[in-house]
């Protein structure tokens, strides 16, 4: 072979193969974007928890305490007294504490001093801890209650007022802009729904004292919700 | 046609002048009675050297080629392309180079930009060609092996000058990269081999100016064989549909819970950058920006959305361990958010791996790190805006990936915010301009 033709046919073998291998990529990639184009990504979306412990039922109640009893429900509704959750929930006490069993992990008992409605620092702690720790929650409960001595009137303004202890202790902590649409507050003095012992278990925040029924239910009861209605 | 003085004949190996009925090239025998004869051995590493990178700028190119349907593809980062497992995880160094704005040019012209690997296919596919028809030759000319070594040159000074890019820039080499410098490097020191073995000064008749004749030949035949590829790519690579921009914005950008962190970057256009701070395609992703030149007319707020387990319920394994503290730290800095992200992206790695094993070695390396924020960090206060940041991402539906950038509350396709990210950002700066009616 000439060497003007060698070298014309090793010129066009060099050309061909580059030429051929950038437009076969080239053009595989036109094709492949082509046919992706319109599909929807395959990632998932931001959105709040909703655990497997939110049942059909339990969201029911939830959705009843937030309208009835939440602080953005209006003016008339701010919180739910005694009579008033026992009718929103429609069920009995121990029924209605079963309802917050799955929440173990993330409720706390803050817990008070008979006939006080003042946060001690060990309940404001475990209150700032529990409350920062939302994860992806997205409704927040407090559950005031107080135990039996005293007045029925009484109990049930005692309890009135740990709830707005808790409460007033977490707006001037956290300033959340949400907290209205996201606080569901029950004072249920020490007509309903009273912790038993098996509540001890939980985080509570007197772990060193004593447990009795009595001082369980001085308290008021916190817990995030994870939960998408 | 061909230079002036040569024959329209051509001179085989080994017989007489016969009449060539083609246009003929330049001769680069004829004449060449005292020159050498070709030093094949060399002439074979030289071809080999080419060949290998013909290989590793291929499987570059390939790579960069790849990403232009807009996903994300695994890629080869092996010294010897086709052994080992790609990289699909972007952890790779030649990963951290494809993705960087050193991989091609004119991004802002089209998409992508044309990747420097192609140049260099048609650079080593040329020098193989050319190295394969001297094996051929029986004499050796040192005008061809003069040509040969500054051709051989381009690529040697191409690779120093992005191995020093890849050193002080990117901080990171790519295997495939390094494998094209090592074939520049020996094509180059294979040439000057030949040279120095091709035996004394040619006796050409015709003189220097048929040397230069046929080198310019020899140069348009390279410049050819280079913008070949570039040309192809031009024209076959897909078009950018204008549909792609008309993304959906923020439904809930204002910051009502005050956690947006404030670069106070120079520029006027406002934008939001939803980023990790232990996230290596944000920390590539800020660095494409700054390199673009499109990021100084940005004035950026970040939202942080750490992927990390930790304090985000939206995944199961922490994608960057650690970030949570981390973000927690960049709220604590407020003002100084800014130096401490960008000592959480030079230390993304260490950070990620403290992460993996405890969280309080993370919050450990902070504090030694920025002794002022130990008093903040881990406590209820600041976990409570990390969450607020996280219902901020809920409250805007975002998927949940970092980094995702919006501009003027138009959101850059994610797809868009690695290669394509000088082309489309131009252009989503020049729609809302244009649409707020700005030059």
């Amino acid at each position: 072979m000439n060497a003007d033709r060698r070298h014309m046919i090793l010129g066009l073998v060099a050309f061909f193969s580059v030429g051929i291998s950038v437009a076969t990529w080239t053009r595989a990639a036109a094709v492949r974007l082509a046919e992706t184009q319109g599909k929807a990504p395959e990632v998932a979306t931001a959105s709040a928890s909703d655990m497997g412990y939110c049942t059909g039922e339990l969201k029911v109640i939830l959705r009843r305490v937030l309208t009835s009893c939440g602080l953005a429900a209006g003016p008339g509704s701010r919180g739910c007294q005694p009579l008033q959750a026992r009718q929103v929930a429609s069920m009995s006490g121990g029924d209605f504490n079963a309802l917050f069993a799955p929440l173990s992990e993330r409720a706390a008992i803050i817990e008070f001093d008979k006939d006080s409605a003042d946060l001690d620092a060990a309940g404001a702690d475990l209150l700032e801890k529990t409350f920062s720790d939302r994860r992806g929650a997205s409704y927040f409960f407090v559950v005031s209650r107080a135990s039996p001595e005293g007045s029925v009137e009484h109990n049930r303004d005692l309890s009135h007022r740990r709830g707005s202890a808790v409460l007033d202790h977490i707006r001037a902590k956290f300033q959340d802009p949400d907290i209205e649409q996201e606080v569901g507050l029950l004072w249920l003095g020490e007509e309903f729904a009273q912790l038993d012992q098996q509540f001890c278990q939980w985080h509570r925040s007197r772990v060193g004292g004593e447990c009795t029924s009595a001082e369980l239910n001085r308290s008021s009861f916190i817990a995030w919700i994870d939960c998408r209605l | 046609m061909p230079p002036e003085g040569y024959d329209t004949r051509v001179v085989l190996d080994s017989g007489p002048a016969v009449p060539y009925g083609l246009p003929a090239m330049p001769n680069a025998e004829g004449g060449q009675s005292e020159a050498a004869a070709p030093p094949r051995k060399t002439l074979i590493v030289l071809a080999a050297f080419a060949l290998a990178g013909v290989v590793f700028a291929g499987v570059s190119s390939y790579d960069f080629i790849a990403h232009l349907d807009r996903q994300v593809h695994a890629i080869t980062c092996s010294i010897v392309p086709g052994i080992g497992p790609k990289d699909a995880s972007g952890a790779s160094g030649c990963h951290a180079v494809l993705m960087s704005p050193y991989s091609s040019v004119l991004r802002e012209l089209t998409w992508g930009g044309i990747p420097i690997a192609l140049p260099a296919l048609g650079v080593f596919a040329f020098l193989l060609f050319r190295a394969i028809d001297l094996l051929w030759h029986k004499r050796l000319p040192r005008r061809e092996t003069q040509f040969m070594i500054a051709a051989a040159a381009l690529p040697v000074l191409t690779s120093i000058i992005y191995a020093i890019i890849s050193a002080t820039q990117i901080g990171t080499f790519c295997k495939v990269c390094v494998g094209i410098y090592v074939a520049s490097l020996g094509v180059f020191v294979a040439a000057i081999v030949a040279h120095v073995r091709a035996g004394a000064a040619e006796a050409d008749p015709s003189g220097k100016s048929s040397s230069l004749g046929l080198w310019a030949f020899y140069f348009v035949e390279g410049v050819a064989l280079v913008a070949l590829p570039v040309l192809l790519y031009l024209v076959l690579k897909p078009a950018y549909a204008d549909s792609l921009l008309r993304t959906s914005g923020l439904r809930h950008p204002e910051d009502k819970y005050g956690v947006m962190l404030d670069t106070r970057g120079g520029g006027q256009v406002p934008a939001i950058e939803v980023l990790d701070p232990l996230c290596p395609a944000c920390k590539a992703f800020s660095e494409r920006l700054a390199a673009s030149g499109l990021g100084e007319r940005l004035q950026v707020k970040y939202v942080l959305f750490p992927l990390d387990k930790e304090c985000n319920w939206m995944v199961n394994e922490s994608l960057h361990a650690g970030s949570c503290a981390v973000s927690e730290a960049l709220l604590c800095a407020g003002e100084r958010a800014n130096a401490v992200l960008s000592w959480a992206f030079a230390n993304q790695d260490d950070l990620r791996a403290r992460g993996g094993g405890n969280q309080s070695a993370v919050y450990a390396r902070i504090k030694q790190a920025f002794p002022e924020l130990a008093g903040c960090v881990g406590q209820p206060a600041v976990r409570a805006r990390v969450n607020k940041s996280l219902r901020w991402i809920v409250a805007n539906s975002l998927p949940v990936l970092t980094p995702q950038l919006f501009v003027r509350n138009q959101k850059v396709p994610d797809e868009d915010t690695d290669l394509g990210l000088d082309f489309v950002l131009s252009r989503v700066l020049a729609q809302s301009a244009g649409a707020e009616g700005k030059p």
